[in-house]
């Protein structure tokens, strides 16, 4: 167990190595020069050009900016956004809490919603029930997030208010108004990025449940007198939640980092509506911290998925070979 | 005897209903089982033996199955028409199985000894402490060494031969009338194989209960069993003690299950004599005698009519046209490697 | 962004492979249509899987609808101007006459806010979206083939590199990585089906992987190899058809995939450009006229769902018709 996870930890290093790497050459790559940008239309002075470039060390190869850069971020530096000179940390520990806010209710939805419709599905396989919810998740899948956002937006927040005068209808847009609590703006949004995930967690919980119930040790349990209902709870749901539960877990990874889909059509004040205008900015470092920051967080939940996993399932567990 | 018999089945019959037919698993069988005697069920795969012993437990998903016909009395009670919560105190608590693959039987994520105590606690009312204690004995009696630790492993730690102790470990846990052995040595290496059968006797010369032991393998059941049923495409077609069917059998199937087999003592045949041919499609049977296309006595009438099981002699009977002619035994019929 | 993950969306769809029987009974059986005292018909496996196919009526709708979206994008050229006027540039003189018209005979879906016909212009999208989706499902295969074969083939050091390589690319946000190639290379068609292409080879190239891994063990490769045949004969004649099920399982699911990030980058405005009409950019554009004209977001929404949900219904016939367990 101990040499899994350190094994796990050392394939850490090269990937990480490798995704700072390639982020620092598509930037470099990508036309268009963030200082000129700056400037927008006016025309710029070629000292403050020069002393600009300098100062962000733009006018280095590129090897060595990465270096540099790497050895500052692992003391905690991230540089400094070149549109507002503001530290990257401090726009990231500005934008994240909303990325975080959105990701939590978006499992919330997802884990109730998803293995419930999942359980009932796979209790009565092949009945109306079960048919419906097989088909709303093939729909549910294949439904683009920002479409399935703007007819939440048109139907909640357009056409409910014009038929109900205003009364009852939801926040399409932004984290806070006047008009409704803080939560009330998170209900489109998350139900948006929940949308395919719910529907995949559905798929993955009938599935599970069935293939357990069907199973050899399934039987034994029948065999020695147990309900039908403690052999659901007893011995098939734990066997089937493994899997489920890995999936919901790496998938907050995903959702945490960041939404740009969802956060652009809700205009929610998230990391990934952050990054993404950011790129069109051409303002690098709040790119590169920003993607680093969340695929850290997103690899950090991968590793602990994968040693929680080892947990939940005691084959692994002990299964020295293994690891 | 036939009124105070433990088990009586009379005429079972278990259909599936597929999408590719009906497959007659179980198409009537009929046997009865004293209190603490021993039953073989012998057959290849697809013979029914596994599936009746589900029908009986009411252990085959219904749909597909359907129970077509005949009824399954247990002390009296019809365990075909118990409620569903009849049928749940009896099993595990009064008739207890035992799977074939120990490797898939147990559940991966508990613990042996709260599989062994779960009978225990839904059963006899113990408390999780009590049935835990009785885990730790009743590993003891199957034979795992330091069982106050072994109990709290997870079935993986433990090798095949030790899981299927702890499955016969948690058919015992509730003191049965009738452990029933669904191919208990299958999945096993042959010395373990050879263990298992021992405990399981040494442990109903203990305890008193009737076995139903289901297994293709002949040598096992002329260890253990005191009476057989030889089964084929779901019907019974031999019954009798185990000395009749091994010493003076009538079928022809069963000719070729004991040639096909070099079992010392019983085969004074020195040539293995394989049966030629596939089992039939459960859903395509042969018209007449299902064994027809692959026994070598056929005559006009095997093609034609469905022979019953009828008493030849004593308590032994056979479903072949010819049983009991005279003439017709295994001595009398050579067998022959066919140029067909 | 689930959606944005190939990695979850995949480790998904390995688990839903579902159970077909509930308990393992054995007993012999055969197939309906199959007597077995005749001679037994021969069947090829794709002959078999096409008789399957055919028994599952949802993806035969998926398949049909397919056939027809695909015939109607190939010929647009020919008859959606003079059918429907000019639904590219816009007409300056007779915008604001031709704007937002309800539907008609002329225009079935209406015109949008510069007076260009909504379905031609949903029509032309289907065009887009399946030349970038197969386009790009081709370009991900390719690669995912030649680097999952080498991976599997030579093992040792080449296929740690390559397997830190898909490690790499399922790390990375799949929609940020894909708008940052977009950066890279600019809008447009061309862009799109690379940037996809790339960021969706690692899926083939692991199960290609463990399909070689499982038949290079097999008796008729070394057999093969015995007799001097190459790596790349090897390869291509006797672990490629081996392993074509999968692939085309995969393939087919991911065009589905495909037309929904294209969607997305569209939307975003970093993929297709003005005139040319793309269901994601149409997306875009109608959000301003949300309020008063929603069908302008209902009809390009409509042609991406059920494109997409036709490529998922065929894929999932296809998987049980090819009987593909779907595991990485």
């Amino acid at each position: 167990m101990g040499q899994y996870i350190l094994r796990r930890l050392l394939q850490f290093i090269p990937v990480f190595l490798g995704v700072t790497l390639v982020l620092f050459v598509l930037t470099r790559v990508i036309p268009g020069d963030p200082v000129k940008l700056l400037a927008g239309e006016r025309s710029q002075d070629p000292v403050v050009y020069e002393a600009i470039t300098k100062a962000y060390g733009l006018d280095k190869p590129i090897l060595v900016q990465y270096v540099n850069y790497l050895g500052s971020i692992v003391k905690g530096d991230f540089g400094q956004s070149i549109a507002t000179s503001r530290e990257v940390t401090t726009i990231f520990k500005e934008k994240y809490p909303y990325t975080v806010k959105l990701a939590l209710a978006a499992i919330f939805v997802e884990i109730i919603i998803g293995i419930g419709a999942g359980v009932i599905s796979a209790l009565r396989p092949y009945s109306f029930l079960d048919a419906l919810v097989t088909l709303s998740t093939s729909v549910l899948v294949s439904l683009p997030v920002f479409w399935l956002g703007m007819l939440l937006q048109y139907f909640f927040g357009i056409w409910l208010k014009r038929w109900t005068g205003a009364t009852l209808y939801l926040p399409i847009s932004g984290a806070h108004s006047a008009t409704f609590p803080d939560w009330v703006h998170l209900i489109l949004p998350a139900v948006t990025l929940a949308s395919v995930s719910t529907a995949y967690a559905a798929r993955i919980m009938r599935s599970q449940l069935l293939e357990v119930q069907g199973q050899d040790y399934v039987r034994t349990a029948y065999a020695k007198g147990l309900s039908s209902r403690a052999v659901l709870w007893g011995h098939s749901m734990k066997n089937a939640l493994i899997p489920v539960v890995t999936f919901v877990a790496l998938d907050l990874g995903a959702m945490l980092s960041g939404a740009i889909l969802t956060e652009t059509v809700f205009n929610w004040p998230g990391i990934g509506y952050t990054i993404f205008s950011a790129i069109g900015k051409r303002d690098w470092p709040v790119v590169i911290g920003s993607t680093i920051i969340v695929t850290l967080v997103f690899m950090v939940i991968n590793l602990v998925v994968d040693i929680g996993y080892a947990f939940l399932d005691p084959r692994i567990r002990y299964d020295e070979s293994k690891a | 005897m036939a009124g105070d018999a433990l088990l009586k089945v009379d005429d079972l019959k278990m259909y599936f209903h597929t999408r590719d037919g009906v497959v007659k698993a179980v198409d009537g069988v009929s046997y009865e089982l004293e209190r603490g005697g021993t039953l073989g069920i012998v057959g290849e795969s697809g013979s029914g033996k596994s599936v009746h012993a589900l029908t009986m437990m009411r252990l085959v998903p219904m749909p597909p199955g359907r129970i077509e016909g005949g009824d399954v009395l247990f002390k009296g009670r019809s365990l075909i028409a118990m409620s569903d919560e009849e049928i749940r105190h009896v099993r595990g608590n009064e008739i207890a199985m035992i799977f074939q693959d120990p490797m898939t039987s147990l559940n991966p994520v508990y613990r042996v000894g709260r599989q062994i105590a779960e009978p225990l606690m839904v059963h006899k009312g113990a408390s999780r402490a009590e049935a835990w204690d009785r885990a730790v004995e009743l590993l003891r009696l199957v034979g795992i060494p330091n069982p106050e630790t072994r109990v709290r492993d997870y079935p993986h730690q433990f090798s095949g031969g030790m899981r299927q102790r702890a499955m016969i470990a948690m058919a015992l846990a509730c003191d049965p009338d009738i452990v029933i052995a669904d191919e208990p040595t299958t999945a096993l290496d042959v010395t373990i194989q050879a263990q298992i059968v021992e405990l399981m006797l040494e442990l109903q010369e203990r305890t008193g209960s009737a076995i139903i032991m289901i297994t293709h393998d002949l040598g096992v059941v002329a260890d253990v069993a005191d009476r057989v049923l030889v089964m084929y495409a779901g019907k019974a077609v031999e019954y009798g003690t185990v000395d009749e069917v091994y010493y003076r059998p009538l079928h022809p199937y069963t000719w070729g299950l004991l040639d096909s087999i070099p079992i010392h003592g019983v085969s004074e045949k020195s040539e293995l004599c394989p049966i030629k041919g596939q089992p039939p499609s459960l859903i395509f049977l042969p018209s007449g005698c299902p064994f027809h296309p692959r026994c070598p006595h056929a005559q006009e009438i095997c093609r034609t009519t469905v022979p019953t099981l009828r008493v030849i002699e004593g308590s032994h009977s056979s479903a072949c046209h010819f049983s009991g002619d005279a003439g017709f035994t295994r001595e009398g019929v050579a067998c022959e490697v066919s140029p067909s | 962004m689930p959606l944005d993950d190939d990695a979850a969306i995949n480790a998904a769809r390995e688990k839903s492979g579902e159970p077909a029987v509930r308990h393992k009974l054995e007993f012999p059986t055969t197939p309906l249509g199959e007597v077995p005292a005749g001679g037994m018909p021969t069947r090829t496996l794709w002959g078999d899987a096409w008789r399957r196919l055919r028994r599952n009526k949802l993806a035969l709708v998926a398949l049909g609808y397919l056939a027809i979206i695909l015939v109607f994008a190939v010929t647009a050229d020919l008859w959606a101007k003079p059918l429907f006027g000019e639904f590219m540039y816009v007409d300056s003189t007779t915008v604001m006459q031709t704007r937002f018209q309800a539907p008609s005979a002329m225009h079935w879906m209406g015109t949008d806010d510069f007076g260009r016909d909504e379905l031609a212009r949903v029509v032309y999208g289907a065009r887009i979206s399946l030349a970038i989706g197969i386009g790009a499902t081709t370009l991900a295969v390719t690669l995912g083939l030649l680097l999952g074969g080498l991976s599997g083939y030579y093992g040792g050091r080449v296929d740690g590199v390559i397997m830190r390589m898909t490690d790499v690319f399922l790390a990375f946000p799949y929609l940020l990585f894909a708008i940052l190639l977009m950066s890279v290379m600019g809008p447009g068609f061309w862009s799109l089906v690379i940037a996809i292409g790339i960021l969706g080879w690692t899926t083939i190239a692991r199960v290609f992987r463990s399909s070689v891994l499982s038949v290079k063990e097999n008796e008729y490769v070394d057999a093969a190899r015995a007799m001097g045949a190459s790596d790349l004969r090897i390869l291509g004649r006797h672990i490629l058809p081996n392993a074509m099920a999968p692939i085309i399982v995969y393939s087919t699911m991911s065009v589905g995939g495909v037309i929904l990030s294209e969607a997305a980058l569209s939307f975003l405005g970093l993929g297709i450009q003005p005139p040319t009409p793309s269901w994601g950019r149409m997306l875009d554009e109608s959000q301003t006229y949300m309020t008063t004209h929603p069908s302008l977001f209902i009809w390009p929404g409509l042609a991406i769902v059920l494109t997409v949900l036709a490529f998922v219904l065929l894929g999932d016939g296809l998987r049980d018709a090819l009987d593909v367990k779907m595991k990485d």
